[in-house]
């Protein structure tokens, strides 16, 4: 925490001769072309485990990634890294994500992590549920560590799904409830690998029922999602 | 780097072959894998897009494979695939396009594995390409374990073959040093009356086997030097199993490997050599012992007491994996020595054997017991064929044979072959016949096929002699097999009538069930394969009884693959031993003969045998769809 509003007061944080060529080579990668369609790309699937739920206080403990490529789930273009944390999180939260206080304290130096998460996703759009929290948890790890604001395509399938199925929004909320409907099983909730395994199958799912209504471009995606979120605050302000 | 989660390896392992595969293998399998999605209707795979580019496994939801007539015998005709299976291995294999049009069946996620990584990984993994090549044969060598593990828990004692190989163990193995000659090893071999010769290390380590059979190969034929060491001529690849290793272990290794010797090691050092011998005799001391019971029996008693042996010893040998045709073989043969028996002693109590018609009557098992198909809870069928002796009419020899038949038919009903409800029986006096009123009563059916005879011909044409004089049932045979194969019109009717019993394979779920969650085993399982082997082989003049042996018979005439009859009677060998489990069950559970049936609810077996039962339904609709098209229905 202090580290973090150190980084808002411009601290940088202090990277090996060799971590500042990694972290250039990333820089250095074009942006991905988004007009495209998704059935000829590469999107990457993220999940996160966290300390807790609360975006300010709590650290990122585990980031989980699979890549969608030309729609489908390529299993070995996947990433799972445990961060090093300074001190293992609450007991009930190790029960939550399975992450025990020892594996947290073993895993991989933060910065490394990062990077090897960045090289990892090189610049190819990102995918979550509920963007906003995988968001800023790595938002500000990067912040904190890399000592820049990372600014990243992302597209929150939360948003996605209703949008798409308008008919369900109501009846379905959560990851659970939209895999529950499609009937796409997740033998390991909480873990950030598998979350992100269902939630790609989603996005296949999504991908599938786009089609139908000719959406097949990754912007296009952006664009449904923009407008779902502008018809939520409507309907906010309907019930306010 | 990848991270493939350790679920998907879960999932993939719970499902065959995968669950035999090295870890290892299965990684190397997945990290190639994709994972695609096909909403319901979607084509996964079809015809137009050439040569099969992908080997692919359900994960989630269902695929469908539509029928294409033009092609109704090949072999991806008609499947539904669920969860956890594979397709289109024949396609891959062959490196061809599919037959049929692949569509999802409800919103379905594939894994999917490029055809060159296929390739590969058919080299790789020895499961994997046994699974791929022999699909339906290597489930059931996998269900076969699956069973022995289950009843090895819960039998009871006295099952021979599930005895430690430590208690079969007869003697000190003979063993020499590595360096003894051959001529030594040969002389000693001999001196002890041996067939086989362990050479062991300083430590007893056991190093190389020689056997008798080796002795001609690689001794006599190539002439060798026999002073030189028996090391160098010894198979140093060994085969060895713990001493608590169960003897149907031994007995498998065997019949996989095609050995005659397991070595037995303990601490690495030889305590002993079980050999093929070793455990027949296991075997044959229950099998011999009912048999000269009956043979010799004088009371009813004494039959009921034979007739409860031969259930428990079904019962032993569902617990071994016995291969199903042995067991429903070994089932026949115990029951029609029963039968004979109590034929033999009903005929000389009532003096029969004294008249003239002692040579010239032949008791005739009809139904399943004429296809040597019986269960544990198989009605009598059977019949009585008569020549007229000088000077009597028929109806005067029916006079005295009836009640002899009333007596047989029922001391067999108290030794546990419940009366034919139909009323098949010897006892009836339309089922006690001459020669010539067979063959009248048979021409009537023939010519004026009703649903009646249609009905009579299913059981009635299925007889076989079981005691008495048997030239007059092949006779009655080879003239049935005359009229019957000129008899086109009935042929065709026979078959449409075989159309009826579909197997109860669904389009939403795996199976079809009536309204109790039941499939009948017997009417849509069993049926299919009984029917249309009947009636391949009324066709072709094949004169065998047995639903297998018209099944082989008649294939070589009708140029049917010698592979797809196998796998054919792979599927009705399966679907005939769940029956007997289900009795086995059944009669566990207390239950009396008549209350056994044929009805299983799918949902209560187990994941591999639900599979299994679901690929041997496919089999009978490709029988039935090659019957279609022998007969243009």
């Amino acid at each position: 925490m202090r580290q973090w509003l150190a980084n808002l007061f411009g601290n940088k944080p202090e990277l090996t001769e060799q971590q500042r060529l990694r972290l250039d080579a990333w820089g250095k990668i074009p942006p991905a072309p988004l007009a495209v369609p998704v059935n000829e790309m590469r999107c990457v699937v993220v999940d996160v485990e966290t300390s807790g739920l609360n975006m300010l206080k709590d650290r990122l403990i585990s980031i989980g990634a699979i890549a969608v490529v030309n729609g489908q789930i390529a299993l070995a273009d996947s990433f799972y890294i445990v961060l090093q944390q300074p001190v293992a999180s609450h007991k009930e939260n190790i029960l939550l994500h399975g992450i025990g206080g020892s594996a947290q304290t073993e895993g991989i130096p933060a910065i490394d992590a990062l990077l090897n998460f960045l090289e990892y996703l090189g610049k190819d759009p990102l995918v979550a549920f509920h963007v906003i929290f995988d968001q800023t948890m790595i938002r500000n790890a990067i912040s904190q560590y890399l000592g820049f604001a990372f600014k990243h395509p992302w597209l929150d399938m939360a948003y996605i799904m209703p949008a798409i199925n308008p008919g369900l929004a109501d009846r379905l909320r959560t990851l659970d409830d939209w895999n529950g409907h499609f009937d796409i099983r997740n033998d390991a909730r909480h873990n950030a690998s598998a979350d992100a395994m269902v939630t790609a199958q989603l996005f296949q799912v999504a991908l599938a029922q786009a089609r139908k209504r000719t959406i097949f471009n990754f912007s296009e995606f952006m664009d449904l999602e923009k407008s779902q979120r502008w018809l939520n605050s409507q309907s906010s302000y309907k019930m306010h | 780097m990848s991270a493939i989660h350790s679920t998907q390896l879960v999932f993939l392992a719970a499902h065959a072959p995968f669950d035999r595969m090295e870890p290892a293998h299965l990684l190397w399998m997945l990290e190639r894998m994709r994972l695609a999605y096909y909403a319901q209707g979607e084509v996964v795979v079809s015809p137009e897009q050439g040569a099969v580019e992908h080997f692919m496994v359900i994960k989630q939801g269902m695929v469908q494979a539509e029928q294409n007539l033009a092609n109704a015998v090949e072999e991806d005709t008609w499947l539904e695939l669920g969860e956890g299976e594979c397709f289109p291995l024949g396609a891959l294999l062959a490196q061809r396009p599919v037959a049929s049009f692949y569509r999802a069946g409800k919103d379905t996620f594939c894994y999917e594995l490029p055809v060159a990584d296929f390739q590969t990984l058919l080299g790789l993994s020895a499961p994997f390409r046994d699974y791929c090549t022999r699909r339906i044969a290597n489930l059931l060598e996998h269900s076969k374990q699956v069973i022995q593990a289950k009843y090895t828990q819960s039998s009871s004692e006295q099952q021979s073959l599930t005895s430690p190989l430590s208690a079969i163990i007869r003697r000190a193995p003979i063993i020499c040093s590595p360096q003894t000659s051959v001529r030594e090893v040969l002389e000693r071999m001999h001196a002890s009356r041996v067939g086989s010769m362990v050479a062991v290390d300083d430590a007893g380590r056991p190093l190389g086997i020689l056997t008798l059979p080796d002795v001609l190969v690689r001794i006599a034929l190539p002439q060798i030097d026999m002073a030189q060491p028996v090391i160098g001529i010894m198979t140093t690849q060994l085969t060895a199993l713990p001493p608590h290793a169960l003897a149907y272990e031994a007995a498998l290794t065997m019949a996989k490997e095609g050995f005659r010797h397991v070595l037995v090691v303990e601490n690495e050092r030889l305590v002993g050599l079980v050999t093929e011998k070793d455990l027949f005799a296991l075997q044959r001391v229950g099998l011999g012992q009912i048999g000269s019971t009956i043979r010799h029996a004088q009371q009813l008693e004494e039959l009921q007491l034979a007739a409860a042996d031969i259930r428990s010893m079904a019962h032993n040998m569902l617990a071994q994996g016995v291969a199903a045709e042995q067991l429903t073989q070994f089932i026949s043969t115990f029951n029609d020595l029963l039968t004979v028996r109590v034929i033999e002693l009903e005929y000389s109590a009532s003096g029969l054997l004294a008249t003239p018609l002692a040579d010239s009557l032949c008791w005739m098992a009809l139904g399943s017991e004429g296809r040597f198909e019986q269960t544990l809870n198989t009605d009598q069928d059977n019949a009585l064929i008569f020549t007229v002796p000088e000077g009597m009419t028929a109806a005067r020899v029916r006079e005295l044979l009836l009640p002899v038949a009333k007596r047989i038919n029922d001391t067999l009903a108290l030794c546990g072959f419940p009366l034919c409800r139909g009323k098949v029986m010897a006892s009836n006096p339309q089922w006690c016949l001459s020669l010539e009123e067979w063959k009248s009563t048979f021409t009537a059916w023939i010519t004026n096929s009703s649903q009646v005879s249609l009905l009579h011909s299913s059981i009635f044409f299925d007889f076989r002699a079981l005691h008495g004089n048997k030239t007059l049932a092949d006779e009655l045979r080879e003239w049935l097999l005359n009229i019957a194969s000129d008899n086109g019109r009935f042929l065709h009717q026979l078959a449409e009538d075989a159309m009826n019993f579909k197997p109860p394979l669904g389009v939403v779920r795996d199976f079809v069930v009536g309204k109790e969650k039941k499939l009948d085993l017997k009417l849509n399982g069993i049926a299919p394969f009984v029917n249309v082997a009947r009636i391949f082989s009324l066709a072709t003049g094949v004169p065998q009884t047995s639903t297998l042996q018209r099944l082989r018979a008649s294939s070589v005439k009708m140029n049917i693959p010698a592979a797809e009859i196998e796998a054919w009677i792979d599927a009705f060998l399966f679907i005939q031993v769940l029956r007997l489990r289900h009795h086995d069950e059944g009669k566990a559970k207390g239950l009396g003969d008549e209350e056994l049936d044929n009805l299983i609810d799918p949902e209560e077996l187990n994941e591999l045998d639900r599979r299994i039962l679901k690929e041997a339904f496919r089999q009978a609709r490709k029988l039935q769809a090659r019957l279609e098209l022998e007969y243009r229905l």
